[in-house]
Protein backbone atom coordinates (compact mmCIF):
# COMPACT_ATOMS: atom_id res chain seq x y z
CA UNK A 1 0.00 0.00 0.00
CA UNK A 2 1.56 3.37 -0.84
CA UNK A 3 1.65 5.76 1.91
CA UNK A 4 -1.53 8.08 2.27
CA UNK A 5 0.08 11.52 1.56
CA UNK A 6 -3.23 13.39 1.08
CA UNK A 7 -3.69 14.24 4.31
CA UNK A 8 -0.63 16.68 4.15
CA UNK A 9 -1.15 18.14 0.57
CA UNK A 10 -5.00 18.44 2.19
CA UNK A 11 -4.01 20.45 5.39
CA UNK A 12 -1.63 22.77 2.72
CA UNK A 13 -4.18 23.77 0.73
CA UNK A 14 -6.43 24.63 3.20
CA UNK A 15 -4.34 26.38 4.93
CA UNK A 16 -2.80 28.18 2.03
CA UNK A 17 -6.70 29.42 0.86
CA UNK A 18 -7.79 30.16 4.18
CA UNK A 19 -4.81 32.63 4.22
CA UNK A 20 -5.06 34.40 1.45
CA UNK A 21 -8.55 34.90 1.95
CA UNK A 22 -8.16 36.10 5.65
CA UNK A 23 -5.35 38.18 4.76
CA UNK A 24 -8.11 39.93 2.30
CA UNK A 25 -10.77 39.61 4.12
CA UNK A 26 -9.12 40.93 7.64
CA UNK A 27 -7.16 43.95 5.96
CA UNK A 28 -10.83 44.89 4.55
CA UNK A 29 -12.33 44.93 7.81
CA UNK A 30 -9.36 46.35 9.88
CA UNK A 31 -9.18 49.58 7.53
CA UNK A 32 -12.89 49.91 7.51
CA UNK A 33 -14.44 49.14 10.69
CA UNK A 34 -11.72 52.34 12.08
CA UNK A 35 -14.95 54.56 9.81
CA UNK A 36 -17.37 53.28 11.57
CA UNK A 37 -19.50 54.93 14.10
CA UNK A 38 -18.87 54.16 17.58
CA UNK A 39 -21.82 51.88 18.53
CA UNK A 40 -21.49 49.87 14.79
CA UNK A 41 -17.95 49.39 15.37
CA UNK A 42 -17.94 48.45 18.96
CA UNK A 43 -20.58 45.80 17.80
CA UNK A 44 -19.24 44.84 14.64
CA UNK A 45 -15.98 44.24 16.81
CA UNK A 46 -17.27 41.32 19.10
CA UNK A 47 -18.82 39.60 15.76
CA UNK A 48 -15.78 39.53 14.18
CA UNK A 49 -13.91 38.64 17.21
CA UNK A 50 -16.36 36.14 17.77
CA UNK A 51 -15.07 33.10 16.95
CA UNK A 52 -11.76 33.69 18.00
CA UNK A 53 -12.90 33.55 21.57
CA UNK A 54 -15.61 30.47 21.17
CA UNK A 55 -14.48 26.86 21.49
CA UNK A 56 -13.65 25.89 17.63
CA UNK A 57 -16.24 22.53 18.58
CA UNK A 58 -18.77 25.44 18.86
CA UNK A 59 -18.20 27.48 15.98
CA UNK A 60 -18.21 24.16 14.14
CA UNK A 61 -21.53 23.71 15.35
CA UNK A 62 -22.85 26.64 14.22
CA UNK A 63 -20.92 26.50 10.93
CA UNK A 64 -23.46 23.07 10.23
CA UNK A 65 -26.40 25.42 11.82
CA UNK A 66 -26.05 27.49 8.89
CA UNK A 67 -24.49 25.21 5.96
CA UNK A 68 -26.03 21.50 7.27
CA UNK A 69 -27.40 19.69 4.72
CA UNK A 70 -30.88 20.20 6.31
CA UNK A 71 -30.66 23.81 6.11
CA UNK A 72 -32.12 26.39 3.94
CA UNK A 73 -28.74 27.46 2.78
CA UNK A 74 -27.33 24.18 2.65
CA UNK A 75 -30.10 22.85 0.49
CA UNK A 76 -29.94 26.46 -1.81
CA UNK A 77 -26.01 26.27 -1.97
CA UNK A 78 -26.66 22.04 -3.35
CA UNK A 79 -28.84 23.55 -6.27
CA UNK A 80 -25.26 24.99 -7.21
CA UNK A 81 -23.53 21.99 -6.95
CA UNK A 82 -22.01 23.35 -3.44
CA UNK A 83 -21.38 21.78 0.01
CA UNK A 84 -19.56 22.90 2.48
CA UNK A 85 -19.88 19.75 4.40
CA UNK A 86 -17.96 16.69 4.05
CA UNK A 87 -15.75 18.51 1.75
CA UNK A 88 -12.48 20.09 1.42
CA UNK A 89 -13.87 23.34 0.62
CA UNK A 90 -15.67 23.25 3.78
CA UNK A 91 -12.34 22.79 5.57
CA UNK A 92 -11.29 26.74 3.97
CA UNK A 93 -14.63 28.11 5.36
CA UNK A 94 -13.87 26.29 8.91
CA UNK A 95 -10.30 27.71 8.90
CA UNK A 96 -11.21 31.21 7.48
CA UNK A 97 -13.35 31.35 9.99
CA UNK A 98 -11.30 30.83 13.23
CA UNK A 99 -8.35 32.42 11.54
CA UNK A 100 -10.24 35.77 10.36
CA UNK A 101 -9.82 37.05 13.84
CA UNK A 102 -6.82 36.94 14.38
CA UNK A 103 -5.61 38.29 11.20
CA UNK A 104 -8.38 41.24 11.83
CA UNK A 105 -7.29 42.19 14.86
CA UNK A 106 -3.71 42.20 14.12
CA UNK A 107 -4.02 44.19 11.21
CA UNK A 108 -6.33 46.53 13.42
CA UNK A 109 -3.39 47.03 15.83
CA UNK A 110 -1.24 47.78 12.81
CA UNK A 111 -3.47 50.11 11.31
CA UNK A 112 -4.55 52.20 14.61
CA UNK A 113 -0.75 52.80 15.38
CA UNK A 114 0.15 53.57 11.84
CA UNK A 115 1.23 57.28 11.39
CA UNK A 116 -1.63 59.38 9.97
CA UNK A 117 0.49 62.21 9.21
CA UNK A 118 2.11 59.84 6.36
CA UNK A 119 -1.30 59.37 4.70
CA UNK A 120 -2.27 63.43 5.07
CA UNK A 121 1.76 63.98 3.22
CA UNK A 122 0.23 61.43 0.40
CA UNK A 123 -3.28 63.15 0.12
CA UNK A 124 -1.16 66.52 0.09
CA UNK A 125 0.74 65.44 -2.85
CA UNK A 126 -2.54 63.89 -5.08
CA UNK A 127 -2.03 60.38 -4.51
CA UNK A 128 -5.30 58.58 -4.74
CA UNK A 129 -6.77 56.72 -1.46
CA UNK A 130 -5.42 53.24 -2.85
CA UNK A 131 -2.21 54.26 -3.70
CA UNK A 132 -2.25 55.19 -0.03
CA UNK A 133 -3.46 52.08 1.22
CA UNK A 134 -1.16 49.35 -0.41
CA UNK A 135 2.08 51.83 -1.32
CA UNK A 136 2.51 53.75 2.17
CA UNK A 137 -0.10 52.47 4.80
CA UNK A 138 1.10 48.60 3.85
CA UNK A 139 4.25 49.02 3.78
CA UNK A 140 4.53 51.30 7.13
CA UNK A 141 2.06 48.27 9.00
CA UNK A 142 4.16 45.76 7.49
CA UNK A 143 5.66 43.52 10.51
CA UNK A 144 1.75 43.64 11.86
CA UNK A 145 -0.06 42.80 8.48
CA UNK A 146 2.82 39.41 8.28
CA UNK A 147 2.22 38.96 12.09
CA UNK A 148 -0.88 38.35 11.66
CA UNK A 149 -0.88 36.71 8.38
CA UNK A 150 1.27 34.31 9.84
CA UNK A 151 -0.91 33.38 13.08
CA UNK A 152 -3.72 32.79 10.42
CA UNK A 153 -1.85 30.35 8.48
CA UNK A 154 -0.93 28.70 11.55
CA UNK A 155 -4.06 28.72 13.05
CA UNK A 156 -5.55 27.30 9.56
CA UNK A 157 -3.18 24.63 9.22
CA UNK A 158 -3.78 23.47 13.31
CA UNK A 159 -7.61 23.65 12.97
CA UNK A 160 -9.02 20.97 14.09
CA UNK A 161 -12.18 21.17 16.29
CA UNK A 162 -14.75 23.22 13.78
CA UNK A 163 -12.80 21.01 11.00
CA UNK A 164 -13.90 17.28 12.19
CA UNK A 165 -17.42 18.80 13.00
CA UNK A 166 -18.09 20.12 9.39
CA UNK A 167 -16.26 17.83 7.02
CA UNK A 168 -15.85 14.85 9.11
CA UNK A 169 -12.62 12.43 8.06
CA UNK A 170 -13.31 10.66 4.92
CA UNK A 171 -9.70 9.48 3.27
CA UNK A 172 -8.34 10.92 0.48
CA UNK A 173 -11.25 13.50 0.70
CA UNK A 174 -11.34 15.45 3.45
CA UNK A 175 -9.09 14.37 5.95
CA UNK A 176 -6.65 16.91 7.22
CA UNK A 177 -3.28 16.62 9.12
CA UNK A 178 -4.76 16.89 12.87
CA UNK A 179 -8.03 15.27 11.62
CA UNK A 180 -5.22 12.15 10.44
CA UNK A 181 -3.52 12.27 13.67
CA UNK A 182 -6.64 11.75 16.05
CA UNK A 183 -8.54 8.96 13.98
CA UNK A 184 -4.76 7.13 14.18
CA UNK A 185 -4.24 7.62 17.77
CA UNK A 186 -8.17 6.30 18.04
CA UNK A 187 -7.39 3.54 15.96
CA UNK A 188 -4.11 2.66 17.81
CA UNK A 189 -1.60 3.43 14.73
CA UNK A 190 0.94 4.90 17.17
CA UNK A 191 3.25 5.07 14.76
CA UNK A 192 1.39 6.40 11.91
CA UNK A 193 0.00 9.46 14.64
CA UNK A 194 3.60 10.20 15.58
CA UNK A 195 4.74 10.71 11.85
CA UNK A 196 1.77 12.89 10.93
CA UNK A 197 2.83 14.88 14.33
CA UNK A 198 6.28 15.25 13.33
CA UNK A 199 5.53 16.27 9.85
CA UNK A 200 3.21 19.34 10.72
CA UNK A 201 6.41 20.28 14.12
CA UNK A 202 8.49 20.33 10.88
CA UNK A 203 6.38 22.88 8.58
CA UNK A 204 5.42 25.07 11.64
CA UNK A 205 9.26 25.16 12.32
CA UNK A 206 10.24 25.81 8.89
CA UNK A 207 7.81 28.90 8.64
CA UNK A 208 8.43 30.33 11.87
CA UNK A 209 12.11 30.45 10.89
CA UNK A 210 11.06 31.80 7.31
CA UNK A 211 8.94 34.39 9.59
CA UNK A 212 11.85 35.60 12.03
CA UNK A 213 13.77 35.06 8.57
CA UNK A 214 12.31 37.80 6.97
CA UNK A 215 12.02 40.28 10.58
CA UNK A 216 15.48 40.42 10.86
CA UNK A 217 16.66 41.12 7.34
CA UNK A 218 13.89 43.75 7.78
CA UNK A 219 15.30 44.99 10.44
CA UNK A 220 18.29 45.10 9.03
CA UNK A 221 17.11 47.49 6.06
CA UNK A 222 15.60 49.99 8.80
CA UNK A 223 19.40 50.29 10.47
CA UNK A 224 20.73 50.82 7.41
CA UNK B 1 -12.17 52.45 44.60
CA UNK B 2 -8.93 50.95 44.20
CA UNK B 3 -8.28 49.23 47.23
CA UNK B 4 -12.12 48.58 47.87
CA UNK B 5 -11.94 46.79 43.86
CA UNK B 6 -9.13 44.94 45.26
CA UNK B 7 -10.77 44.02 48.71
CA UNK B 8 -13.79 42.91 47.03
CA UNK B 9 -11.84 40.78 44.24
CA UNK B 10 -9.58 38.84 47.04
CA UNK B 11 -13.02 38.05 48.81
CA UNK B 12 -14.89 36.97 45.81
CA UNK B 13 -12.13 34.23 44.89
CA UNK B 14 -12.00 33.04 48.49
CA UNK B 15 -15.75 32.61 48.36
CA UNK B 16 -15.58 30.86 45.31
CA UNK B 17 -12.45 28.48 47.25
CA UNK B 18 -15.49 27.73 49.78
CA UNK B 19 -18.47 27.30 47.23
CA UNK B 20 -16.97 23.89 46.37
CA UNK B 21 -16.24 22.27 49.87
CA UNK B 22 -19.51 23.09 50.72
CA UNK B 23 -20.74 20.41 47.67
CA UNK B 24 -18.48 17.76 48.64
CA UNK B 25 -20.20 17.78 52.05
CA UNK B 26 -22.53 15.67 50.42
CA UNK B 27 -20.22 13.51 49.74
CA UNK B 28 -22.11 11.18 52.01
CA UNK B 29 -23.43 9.58 48.76
CA UNK B 30 -21.37 6.59 46.75
CA UNK B 31 -20.78 7.95 43.11
CA UNK B 32 -20.40 5.08 40.77
CA UNK B 33 -18.74 5.65 37.65
CA UNK B 34 -20.10 4.07 35.01
CA UNK B 35 -18.12 3.57 31.37
CA UNK B 36 -21.06 2.17 28.98
CA UNK B 37 -20.91 2.31 25.15
CA UNK B 38 -22.19 5.23 23.14
CA UNK B 39 -25.10 3.46 22.14
CA UNK B 40 -26.50 2.98 25.36
CA UNK B 41 -27.11 6.95 26.17
CA UNK B 42 -30.46 7.57 25.73
CA UNK B 43 -31.53 4.33 28.10
CA UNK B 44 -28.65 4.46 30.52
CA UNK B 45 -29.95 8.80 31.26
CA UNK B 46 -33.10 7.28 31.88
CA UNK B 47 -32.17 4.30 34.34
CA UNK B 48 -30.26 6.47 35.95
CA UNK B 49 -33.50 8.62 37.16
CA UNK B 50 -34.78 5.38 37.90
CA UNK B 51 -32.04 4.24 39.95
CA UNK B 52 -31.02 7.33 42.11
CA UNK B 53 -35.07 7.52 42.84
CA UNK B 54 -34.72 3.65 44.69
CA UNK B 55 -30.78 4.25 46.13
CA UNK B 56 -30.73 8.10 47.08
CA UNK B 57 -27.78 7.46 48.46
CA UNK B 58 -26.15 6.87 44.91
CA UNK B 59 -24.91 8.80 42.47
CA UNK B 60 -24.54 7.74 39.11
CA UNK B 61 -22.00 8.81 36.81
CA UNK B 62 -21.35 8.17 33.11
CA UNK B 63 -19.12 8.21 30.49
CA UNK B 64 -20.12 7.79 27.39
CA UNK B 65 -17.82 7.00 24.21
CA UNK B 66 -16.67 4.31 21.71
CA UNK B 67 -15.93 0.99 23.58
CA UNK B 68 -12.05 1.07 21.99
CA UNK B 69 -11.72 4.77 24.02
CA UNK B 70 -13.40 3.63 27.33
CA UNK B 71 -11.14 0.20 26.93
CA UNK B 72 -8.22 2.54 26.54
CA UNK B 73 -9.25 5.23 29.17
CA UNK B 74 -9.42 2.42 31.60
CA UNK B 75 -6.41 0.81 30.46
CA UNK B 76 -5.08 3.92 31.51
CA UNK B 77 -6.05 4.10 34.87
CA UNK B 78 -9.46 5.92 34.63
CA UNK B 79 -11.38 6.03 37.85
CA UNK B 80 -14.26 3.51 36.95
CA UNK B 81 -16.54 1.04 38.86
CA UNK B 82 -18.33 -0.42 36.09
CA UNK B 83 -18.10 -1.02 32.05
CA UNK B 84 -20.65 -1.86 29.34
CA UNK B 85 -19.02 -2.43 26.01
CA UNK B 86 -20.84 -2.80 22.65
CA UNK B 87 -18.91 -5.72 21.63
CA UNK B 88 -17.28 -8.82 23.31
CA UNK B 89 -13.75 -7.67 21.80
CA UNK B 90 -13.40 -5.04 24.07
CA UNK B 91 -14.19 -6.47 27.55
CA UNK B 92 -11.76 -9.34 26.83
CA UNK B 93 -9.00 -7.31 26.21
CA UNK B 94 -9.25 -6.34 29.64
CA UNK B 95 -10.59 -9.40 31.05
CA UNK B 96 -7.47 -11.57 32.29
CA UNK B 97 -9.76 -15.11 32.30
CA UNK B 98 -9.00 -14.53 28.30
CA UNK B 99 -6.46 -15.69 26.48
CA UNK B 100 -3.40 -13.94 24.75
CA UNK B 101 -5.71 -13.83 21.19
CA UNK B 102 -8.17 -12.16 23.07
CA UNK B 103 -6.16 -10.20 25.56
CA UNK B 104 -2.99 -9.18 24.11
CA UNK B 105 -1.60 -7.06 26.25
CA UNK B 106 -2.79 -9.51 29.31
CA UNK B 107 -4.76 -6.88 31.28
CA UNK B 108 -6.99 -7.83 34.49
CA UNK B 109 -9.68 -5.09 35.57
CA UNK B 110 -12.46 -7.47 34.81
CA UNK B 111 -13.63 -8.38 38.66
CA UNK B 112 -13.96 -12.26 38.08
CA UNK B 113 -17.47 -13.32 38.29
CA UNK B 114 -19.09 -10.44 37.88
CA UNK B 115 -18.69 -10.32 33.92
CA UNK B 116 -22.57 -10.82 32.09
CA UNK B 117 -23.54 -10.73 28.54
CA UNK B 118 -26.35 -8.18 28.83
CA UNK B 119 -27.81 -6.98 25.81
CA UNK B 120 -27.85 -7.79 22.21
CA UNK B 121 -28.29 -4.84 19.52
CA UNK B 122 -28.64 -5.23 15.97
CA UNK B 123 -27.17 -3.05 13.09
CA UNK B 124 -28.57 -1.76 10.55
CA UNK B 125 -28.18 0.43 7.77
CA UNK B 126 -29.56 3.67 8.75
CA UNK B 127 -30.87 6.91 5.57
CA UNK B 128 -31.60 10.54 6.39
CA UNK B 129 -35.01 11.62 6.28
CA UNK B 130 -36.53 10.87 2.62
CA UNK B 131 -33.64 8.32 1.90
CA UNK B 132 -32.33 10.44 -0.82
CA UNK B 133 -29.84 8.24 -2.74
CA UNK B 134 -32.88 5.39 -2.44
CA UNK B 135 -31.41 2.86 -0.40
CA UNK B 136 -33.46 -0.07 0.24
CA UNK B 137 -30.74 -2.80 1.67
CA UNK B 138 -27.72 -3.89 2.29
CA UNK B 139 -27.39 -5.54 -1.40
CA UNK B 140 -28.43 -2.82 -2.65
CA UNK B 141 -25.17 -1.02 -0.36
CA UNK B 142 -22.35 -3.39 -1.70
CA UNK B 143 -23.67 -2.67 -5.33
CA UNK B 144 -23.37 0.85 -4.87
CA UNK B 145 -20.22 0.82 -2.83
CA UNK B 146 -18.53 -1.54 -5.57
CA UNK B 147 -19.74 1.52 -8.22
CA UNK B 148 -18.26 3.84 -6.07
CA UNK B 149 -21.91 5.41 -6.30
CA UNK B 150 -22.43 5.73 -2.42
CA UNK B 151 -21.42 8.07 0.25
CA UNK B 152 -21.16 5.91 3.53
CA UNK B 153 -20.20 6.81 6.98
CA UNK B 154 -18.90 3.76 9.49
CA UNK B 155 -17.47 3.70 12.53
CA UNK B 156 -13.57 3.12 12.79
CA UNK B 157 -11.73 0.48 13.52
CA UNK B 158 -12.13 1.13 17.56
CA UNK B 159 -15.18 0.98 17.05
CA UNK B 160 -17.11 -1.83 18.10
CA UNK B 161 -20.41 -0.68 15.79
CA UNK B 162 -17.38 -0.12 12.78
CA UNK B 163 -15.77 -3.24 13.20
CA UNK B 164 -18.90 -4.72 12.77
CA UNK B 165 -19.09 -2.47 9.20
CA UNK B 166 -15.60 -3.89 8.40
CA UNK B 167 -17.42 -7.70 9.01
CA UNK B 168 -19.74 -6.82 6.53
CA UNK B 169 -17.84 -5.38 4.20
CA UNK B 170 -15.81 -8.48 3.95
CA UNK B 171 -18.88 -10.46 4.01
CA UNK B 172 -20.18 -8.40 0.32
CA UNK B 173 -15.93 -9.16 -0.71
CA UNK B 174 -15.24 -5.35 -0.51
CA UNK B 175 -11.73 -3.89 -0.01
CA UNK B 176 -12.40 -1.23 2.47
CA UNK B 177 -8.92 0.48 1.53
CA UNK B 178 -10.30 0.53 -1.68
CA UNK B 179 -13.39 2.14 -0.56
CA UNK B 180 -11.70 4.49 1.69
CA UNK B 181 -9.23 5.46 -1.61
CA UNK B 182 -11.96 6.03 -3.64
CA UNK B 183 -13.33 8.47 -0.75
CA UNK B 184 -16.96 6.44 -0.49
CA UNK B 185 -16.36 6.16 3.37
CA UNK B 186 -15.88 8.85 5.94
CA UNK B 187 -14.97 7.56 9.70
CA UNK B 188 -16.91 8.74 12.58
CA UNK B 189 -15.02 8.15 16.37
CA UNK B 190 -18.05 6.81 17.84
CA UNK B 191 -21.82 5.57 16.71
CA UNK B 192 -23.48 8.79 17.83
CA UNK B 193 -20.82 10.54 15.82
CA UNK B 194 -21.83 8.25 12.54
CA UNK B 195 -25.89 8.81 13.84
CA UNK B 196 -25.50 12.47 13.74
CA UNK B 197 -23.92 12.57 10.48
CA UNK B 198 -27.16 10.66 9.07
CA UNK B 199 -29.43 12.86 10.51
CA UNK B 200 -27.64 15.77 8.95
CA UNK B 201 -27.77 14.23 6.04
CA UNK B 202 -24.33 14.79 5.55
CA UNK B 203 -23.75 11.34 4.01
CA UNK B 204 -26.24 9.12 1.93
CA UNK B 205 -26.57 6.63 4.55
CA UNK B 206 -24.79 4.73 7.83
CA UNK B 207 -24.27 1.66 9.34
CA UNK B 208 -25.10 2.03 13.45
CA UNK B 209 -27.04 -0.07 15.91
CA UNK B 210 -30.66 -0.45 15.80
CA UNK B 211 -31.24 1.39 19.00
CA UNK B 212 -29.61 4.62 17.80
CA UNK B 213 -31.16 4.62 14.77
CA UNK B 214 -34.43 4.21 17.15
CA UNK B 215 -33.24 6.85 19.44
CA UNK B 216 -32.20 9.32 16.58
CA UNK B 217 -35.69 8.80 14.76
CA UNK B 218 -33.91 7.59 11.63
CA UNK B 219 -34.82 5.20 9.06
CA UNK B 220 -33.30 1.84 9.12
CA UNK B 221 -33.89 0.29 5.85
CA UNK B 222 -32.11 -2.79 6.66
CA UNK B 223 -30.80 -5.03 9.23
CA UNK B 224 -27.56 -7.19 9.16
CA UNK B 225 -27.68 -10.64 10.33
CA UNK B 226 -25.91 -12.87 12.37
CA UNK B 227 -23.87 -14.24 9.30
CA UNK B 228 -23.09 -10.59 8.23
CA UNK B 229 -21.54 -9.29 11.28
CA UNK B 230 -21.74 -11.93 14.13
CA UNK B 231 -24.48 -11.48 17.10
CA UNK B 232 -24.21 -8.05 18.85
CA UNK B 233 -23.51 -9.09 22.38
CA UNK B 234 -22.91 -5.89 25.17
CA UNK B 235 -20.82 -7.62 27.67
CA UNK B 236 -21.20 -6.02 31.34
CA UNK B 237 -18.66 -6.38 34.72
CA UNK B 238 -17.80 -4.76 37.48
CA UNK B 239 -13.90 -3.70 37.45
CA UNK B 240 -11.65 -4.80 40.17
CA UNK B 241 -10.17 -1.44 40.75
CA UNK B 242 -13.51 -0.11 41.45
CA UNK B 243 -14.10 1.72 44.88
CA UNK B 244 -17.37 0.38 45.37
CA UNK B 245 -17.40 -2.77 43.82
CA UNK B 246 -20.34 -3.88 45.65
CA UNK B 247 -22.64 -0.77 45.15
CA UNK B 248 -21.30 -1.39 41.79
CA UNK B 249 -22.51 -4.81 41.61
CA UNK B 250 -25.58 -4.03 43.12
CA UNK B 251 -26.11 -1.59 40.43
CA UNK B 252 -24.99 -4.48 37.58
CA UNK B 253 -27.84 -6.55 38.88
CA UNK B 254 -30.19 -3.94 38.68
CA UNK B 255 -29.39 -3.48 35.42
CA UNK B 256 -30.61 -7.08 34.66
CA UNK B 257 -33.77 -6.11 36.47
CA UNK B 258 -37.21 -5.77 34.90
CA UNK B 259 -36.77 -1.76 35.41
CA UNK B 260 -34.21 -1.57 33.00
CA UNK B 261 -34.85 -4.02 30.58
CA UNK B 262 -38.41 -2.13 30.04
CA UNK B 263 -36.47 0.84 29.01
CA UNK B 264 -33.85 -1.47 27.40
CA UNK B 265 -36.41 -2.96 25.19
CA UNK B 266 -38.49 0.22 24.58
CA UNK B 267 -35.58 1.48 22.18
CA UNK B 268 -34.82 -1.79 20.70
CA UNK B 269 -31.81 -3.68 22.56
CA UNK B 270 -32.83 -7.50 23.40
CA UNK B 271 -31.99 -8.46 26.89
CA UNK B 272 -30.33 -11.49 27.12
CA UNK B 273 -30.92 -14.31 30.16
CA UNK B 274 -28.09 -13.86 32.81
CA UNK B 275 -26.17 -16.98 32.35
CA UNK B 276 -22.88 -17.63 33.51
CA UNK B 277 -20.80 -15.31 31.35
CA UNK B 278 -22.14 -17.52 28.21
CA UNK B 279 -19.71 -16.64 25.81
CA UNK B 280 -21.22 -16.18 22.14
CA UNK B 281 -19.46 -17.11 19.42
CA UNK B 282 -19.53 -14.57 16.89
CA UNK B 283 -19.60 -15.13 13.11
CA UNK B 284 -16.28 -17.18 11.98
CA UNK B 285 -13.93 -14.03 11.25
CA UNK B 286 -13.76 -13.33 7.75
CA UNK B 287 -11.39 -10.88 7.35
CA UNK B 288 -8.43 -9.76 9.27
CA UNK B 289 -8.85 -6.62 10.85
CA UNK B 290 -8.21 -3.88 7.84
CA UNK B 291 -7.28 -0.27 9.05
CA UNK B 292 -8.48 2.44 7.45
CA UNK B 293 -6.16 4.01 4.80
CA UNK B 294 -4.18 6.50 7.11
Amino acid sequence: MSFDWYPLWNSLRIAAISCVLVFFLGIFFAYYAARLPRAVKGMLDVILTLPMVLPPTVCGYFLLLIFGMKRPLGIFLLKFGIKFVMTWYGGVLAASVVAFPLMYRTARGAFESFDQTLAYSGQTLGLSNTYIFWRIRMPACRQGILAGTVLAFARALGEYGATSMLIGYTPGRTATISTTVYQLWRTNDEKGAMFWVLINLAISTVVLLTVNMLEARQKKAVKA
Amino acid sequence: MKKALSLLLALTMLFALAVPSAFAADAEKTELIVFAAASMTETLNQIKELYEAENPDVTLVYNFDSSGTLKTQIQEGADCDVFISAAPKQMNQLDASKDKEANPDGLDFVLQGSRINLLENKVVLAVPEGNPKGIESFDQLAELLAAGDVFLAMGNSDVPVGQYTQKILAFYGLDEEELAKAGSVTYGTNVKEVTTQVSEASVDCGVVYATDAFSAGLDSVDAATAEMCGQVIYPAAVLNVSANPEAAQAFLDYLTGPEATEVFEAVGFSAMTKEAEAETEPAPEVSPEATPAA
